[in-house]
């Protein structure tokens, strides 16, 4: 057999075989690099992927909710900067509540240098920072004659509407306070309040291989040397027989 | 890999609290007022948060939009992302044109060109024609076409709030 034939022959066997052994990671490499380059319009930065072991992977620290704060009607869990109201996720990176307080048809969560107001149904009504607010830090945050109560550093604040404030605060208040979560609460909870990873984070460790550790990145370097090789051995098998006639 | 990719989760975790506020809000108000008056509210009805949505291409942050108000002008205090984080910009309409605006807090790693005077000048006297678009282009800036955006989004915000706030 001629050795041009032969080198042919086996340039197409591990062609194939390069490229059958690499498809997983071309395929990996082709849809993350598509995603990251549509990043803002699919909203990767704001989506996060919640998960223990994802998690766990990242080293990131998974704090268990150890307690809840409760209205007649009304129950928030926290942990891992995640808020579930009454169930239901309402944000990321929320700060840590210091109650939770139900005045009229709003629900009120304090955090330290923010109050969030909700609609019964969860709705965001409105967000006070600390500009908003007559005091911070929020020390703790109460009810009392229909009105919401601010602890403060100043003493206590009082408003109607959870917008203007006056000093001072009625004479019964019942500040919010913390209750312990049973043991099955604790782990249903926690697996809901899982710490999130950005997807776009994900994703560009996915692309660049650093999800897979640190020698990851040496491991993606080899399959972009597979990569060239295959590019230039089907280059080559393309041209040679045109090249030839 | 772990201890660097924690730092590195850490970091974006943190970058929030990285990024710079330039002006606080309440500083912005009195700057306009000379004083600081009680602040305003708008509820937003269903046809608000629908019209809202449509500028913003997505649903208003809040149900509920404080705003302050001597009569003749009106100042808006707004948040919107850019491409990572969000911007806050204070908006001071008056007769239904934007008198001037200021970026309250830029929280991105880059852009910050959209606090150039130069850049907020094109903001200028600017009004809402039909479709509450603007009624001019704002020019874009290379390398913060998202930042641009999203100014360009309050401000049609501002103009339209400070408009049903009139009703």
């Amino acid at each position: 057999m001629p050795f041009r034939l032969r080198l042919v022959r086996t340039l197409r066997r591990w062609h194939a075989r390069i490229g059958f052994a690499a498809l997983i990671f071309f395929m990996l490499i082709a849809v993350t690099g598509v995603a990251l380059n549509h990043g803002a319009a699919l909203g990767l930065d704001s989506r996060e992927v919640h998960s223990k072991w994802l998690a766990r992977w990242y080293g990131i620290r998974h704090e268990q909710p150890g307690q809840a704060y409760r209205t007649a009607s009304h129950l928030l869990v926290a942990a891992n900067g995640r808020w579930l109201l009454d169930g239901s996720a309402v944000a990321e990176k929320m700060p840590y509540p210091l109650g939770l307080v139900e005045i009229g048809d709003m629900i009120v969560v304090g955090g330290e240098s923010s109050l969030h107001v909700y609609r019964a149904d969860g709705a965001l009504v409105d967000r006070l920072d600390s500009s908003a607010l007559p005091r911070v830090p929020l020390k703790a945050i109460g009810a009392g004659e229909g009105e919401l109560v601010v602890q403060t550093p100043a003493g206590p604040f009082t408003s109607t509407d959870v917008l203007s404030w006056r000093a001072g605060a009625p004479k019964v208040v019942s500040w919010s306070t913390p209750t312990p979560l049973s043991d099955a609460d604790r782990e249903a909870y926690a697996q809901r309040l899982a710490p999130g990873i950005s997807l776009q984070r994900m994703l560009l460790d996915l692309h660049s291989g650093r999800f897979l550790g640190r020698l990851g990145p040496l491991f993606f370097d080899l399959v972009a040397v597979f990569l060239t090789i295959l590019a230039l051995s089907g280059a080559w098998m393309f041209l040679a027989p045109r090249l030839r006639r | 890999m772990r201890p660097r990719l924690l730092a590195l989760v850490l970091f974006c975790a943190a970058a929030p609290a990285l990024g710079e506020a330039y002006q606080a809000p309440e500083a912005l108000v009195a700057e306009v007022f000379g004083s600081l008056p009680s602040a305003r509210v708008l509820w937003l009805s269903r046809e608000m948060q629908a019209q809202a949505s449509a500028i913003l291409n997505h649903p208003p942050a809040n149900l509920r939009q404080r705003y302050w108000s001597d009569g003749a002008r009106s100042v808006w205090i707004l948040e919107e992302l850019g491409k990572e984080e969000l911007i806050t910009a204070g908006f001071v309409i008056s007769q239904g044109r934007i008198e001037h605006v200021r970026v309250l807090a830029y929280r991105e790693s880059r852009g910050q060109e959209v606090r150039d005077p130069s850049f907020l000048k094109q903001f200028a006297g600017a009004s809402l024609d039909k479709g509450d678009h603007l009624d001019r282009g704002i020019d874009g800036i290379s390398g913060a076409t998202l930042s641009v955006h999203a100014m360009e989004r309050m401000a049609r915000l501002a103009l339209y709030f400070d408009h049903r706030s009139r009703d």
